[in-house]
């Protein structure tokens, strides 16, 4: 296949839900002003955890979502993502009743699903309260949300769950972009969702990784990272059929790599290989030189390596002067890790920043580190001429994943 | 005719630890549904599974790399250093960002989901072990997998129930077609724990039969559920690749096509439209009629629902064939797991190439309500050109047309 047979992918349509915003208008405002959205969190106990924070979402309204018999059969992962799909489908303008459903794919990214169900179920078991409701178990597995939006949709096209952690989601959007670019699908409902449950809470605390306070990226005094929650949906379309039905083009999705560290399974390779790789492949196939980024996303977790190796990896990828003129933030400073929903969340930040043409800053970044010496868009988000962006997402096993964006043309 | 191939095939499964005990079991129908001795069954309504027994990942990998693995991850590096080994792909002068390793599993490792979790609950939040924490991700296997073998490449981990090792299929075709990897390493894997199962058995979805140590297994048909475990990996690379390198060829990916279905989520659709679409769509693809299909490899799980709507679609789609169908529900021998389509694509494989016919049984059996036993039928070696898959979980579908390569002859 010539690469002029290739389709252009464009995003048409944007759904967002976190702790900084509960619709995409409340996190583009939040976003851009520098909102912190790590606190208490009231979904489960946190006391005796050394740090007890995360950026929970405050879920309104349900009702008019949800009938009263779904409430209880859907996790708390599924009605986030739901919420997040309702607002992109919406936002995209499309007609499903006038597009061909088989045609219409789902592709997401997840992290731990359900699992905040099976803990209540598990929970109540363990102390032998009374018996657990098996219904909450229907949910747990990581493709129910997948499963649900093209239920309700009626989309029956190609299905899949990716879950690689923390990068899933990023993932799901570069696959998004390989089924229409070859063909095969019109549309594509990408992104993720990603609930807080214990068990991911206890295990980033007994690694060692979490802040007590609200995380700092690329902050000399970082100490690791605040767990998020939330879902960001996408939706993907052929370029030429978007123009054609008049949609708004956020972005253009330019390309997307992935690989493996093969070095360790919570730590990322000291040299920062894999990092480097995955975003100078991700530029090769995107066609993309390494002066038209402008803004770089970066997976900033705030953890003490993390923020270190990935300002190593991004300069050996976009050389020292090029990384300089770069303007990086960690939207992590903001909206926690989200996990699985992460790389659809900050795919939503980066689409926002070339669509806005602001770049969004990083939070509580007030000490300079002399590891991680780069632009990080300190506190305050600034104005600038964004061609082109990228987002990283580094995940635990070492599943990295990188996606570049272009400019849309905007409003049709 | 596609230009994707598969050289090596490493299977970690109830009916035999390797290809070739698994092979030599599945050419005799040999049931790996067994009696569970690894977790305490007494208070729940069943106690078979399709269980791996006699596997030691000593014969696979060194004890400082299984150590700290999940049941999970062990298979399936196991598996991949049988495929690898098999393939005999010489990784010390392959570029490694060159490789892929893509696997599809519906859990991960449930067991130290199911650990992690309880050692939260017994000590409290300073108590929780970390080392448990690593391998609850689903990737966990994938990334032991590149870990052990030093490979950078794509690296994915797909979780769509009981399609998911058909998905990681696709998307490794689909990193071959672009080129951006010579050789991808595909697979499933699932490991069966106590939790898993007594979550299913909670639902009820289960085939309640509770056996004695000496019982001859007889499966309900249509009685439900019997879960298994296993792994499977299969070497997957382009023909050109392959020829230079004179590799000994399994079969082809002749069309692969998997869709959506809008049915509720702990329900199979009712009538199996999107699996029926899926092989329709997959035999327009291959330039195959029904009547070119040799076998065919079913996804019958004993469930009822999924076996009913697989009986009505596959005689919609073959009558036109007109014979007696015959088809393998190789799920009967082995469990149904997420990852179980790698080891029903190994054992499409193994039978292209050997050219010898996966056991059979009618397709009236699907029905459950007939008949009490499952009569197989062994074939003796019979010319086999294209053997269908097609797999059906809540809400997906997936059908998958395997060639016989013409090398291997």
């Amino acid at each position: 296949m010539s690469t002029n047979s290739f389709r252009r992918v464009a995003v048409t349509g944007l759904g967002i839900i976190c702790s900084i915003g509960e619709s995409l208008s409340r996190f583009r405002e939040a976003l851009f002003k520098g909102t912190c959205g790590i606190g208490p969190v009231t979904l489960f106990d946190t006391r005796g955890y050394i740090g007890p924070l995360a950026a929970q979402v405050k879920i309104q309204d349900l009702e008019s979502f949800f009938e009263p018999k779904e409430i209880k059969r859907v996790s708390r992962c599924d009605v986030l993502g739901l919420i997040a799909t309702r607002e992109a489908l919406l936002d995209s303008g499309l007609s499903l009743q006038q597009c061909n459903r088989e045609k219409i794919g789902v592709v997401l990214g997840g992290g731990a699903g359900g699992m905040l169900s099976w803990e209540k179920y598990r929970r109540t078991e363990w102390y032998a309260e009374r018996k657990p409701r098996p219904s909450l178990l229907i949910a747990s597995a990581p493709c129910t949300l997948t499963d649900l939006i093209a239920t309700r949709y009626g989309l029956k096209g190609f299905r899949s769950t990716i879950c690689t952690a923390c990068s899933s989601s990023a993932t799901s959007i570069g696959y998004g972009f390989d089924l229409i670019r070859s063909g095969t699908h019109e549309t594509v409902i990408t992104g993720g969702s990603e609930a807080l449950c214990e068990l991911t809470f206890a295990g980033f605390n007994a690694l060692r990784l979490v802040d007590p306070e609200p995380c700092r990226p690329f902050d000399r005094s970082r100490r690791g990272l605040s767990l998020g929650e939330g879902a960001a949906i996408l939706v993907l379309e052929d370029y030429v059929r978007a123009i054609d039905r008049g949609a708004t083009i956020y972005a253009e999705v330019l390309g997307y790599a992935i690989n493996a560290d093969a070095f360790h399974m919570t730590s990322p390779d000291p040299e920062a290989m894999g990092m480097s790789r995955v975003m100078a492949k991700a530029l090769e196939v995107a066609e993309v030189s390494v002066d038209r980024i402008k803004y770089l996303n970066a997976h900033g977790t705030a953890t003490k390596i993390n923020d270190q190796m990935e300002t190593v990896a991004i300069k050996r990828t976009f050389g020292e002067k090029a990384a300089r003129d770069l303007a990086i933030s960690s939207t992590k400073s903001m909206v926690g890790h989200c996990l699985g929903a992460a790389g659809a969340v900050e795919a939503v930040a980066t689409i926002l920043a070339l669509y806005e043409q602001v770049a969004p800053p990083t939070i509580h970044l007030d000490e300079f580190d002399p590891d991680c010496d780069l632009d990080y868009v300190p506190n305050q988000s600034r104005s600038l001429e964004i061609d082109c962006a990228l987002s990283n997402s580094f995940a635990f096993g070492g599943n990295n994943t990188a996606l570049v964006f272009g400019r849309g043309q905007g409003k049709a | 005719m596609s230009n994707i191939v598969f050289t090596g095939i490493g299977i970690i499964s109830s009916m035999g630890v390797g290809r070739e005990a698994f092979w030599m079991n599945c050419r005799k129908a040999k049931s790996g549904i067994r009696k569970i001795t690894t977790f305490d069954t007494s208070t729940l309504k069943s106690n078979i599974a399709g269980c791996v027994e006699n596997f030691d990942p000593s014969n696979f990998m060194s004890r400082k790399a299984y150590r700290r693995m999940s049941p999970i991850s062990r298979m399936a590096v196991a598996a991949s250093v049988e495929a690898i080994k098999d393939s005999q792909l010489n990784l010390d002068v392959m570029e490694r960002e060159r490789i892929g390793v893509i696997l599809g599993t519906s859990y991960g490792s449930s067991s130290h989901v199911e650990d992690f979790y309880v050692s939260l609950l017994k000590d409290g939040p300073r108590g929780a072990q970390p080392f448990l924490f690593p391998e609850t991700v689903p990737n966990a296997p994938a990334s032991h997998i590149a870990m052990l073998h030093g490979i950078t490449g794509p690296n994915s981990t797909f979780c769509q129930n009981a399609i998911s090792a058909e998905n990681a299929i696709l998307y490794a075709q689909n990193l071959l077609s672009q080129n951006l990897v010579d050789v991808v390493l595909v697979g499933g894997a699932e490991e069966l724990s106590g939790m898993l199962y007594s979550c299913y058995d909670a639902v009820g979805v289960l085939n309640k039969i509770k056996c004695r140590n000496d019982d001859t297994i007889q499966p309900i048909l249509g009685g439900g559920l019997i879960l298994g475990e296993g792994a499977g990996i299969l070497v997957m690379e382009r023909l050109d690749f392959a020829l230079e390198r004179g590799a000994k060829i399994y079969g082809t990916l002749e069309a692969s096509v998997i869709t959506g279905g809008t049915s509720a989520i702990d329900h199979y659709e009712v009538n199996g439209e999107q699996v029926a679409r899926a092989m329709y769509a997959v035999l327009e693809q291959a330039d195959v009629d029904p009547s070119d299909i040799d076998q065919i490899a079913v996804s019958a799980n004993f469930s009822g629902e999924l076996d009913r709507l697989e009986y009505d679609q596959l005689r919609i789609i073959f009558e036109a064939a007109k014979r007696s169908l015959e088809i393998t529900p190789l799920k009967y021998l082995i469990g149904d797991f997420g990852g179980a389509g790698a080891i029903i694509a190994g054992a499409s494989l193994l039978s292209l190439y050997h050219q010898e016919p996966l056991p059979t049984v009618n397709v009236e059996i699907l029905k459950g309500t007939s008949q009490r036993t499952i009569e197989w039928n062994i074939h003796p070696p019979r010319e086999t050109r294209f053997s269908l898959m097609t797999s059906t979980t809540y809400g997906g579908g997936s059908a998958i047309v395997f060639s016989k390569h013409p090398e291997s002859d």
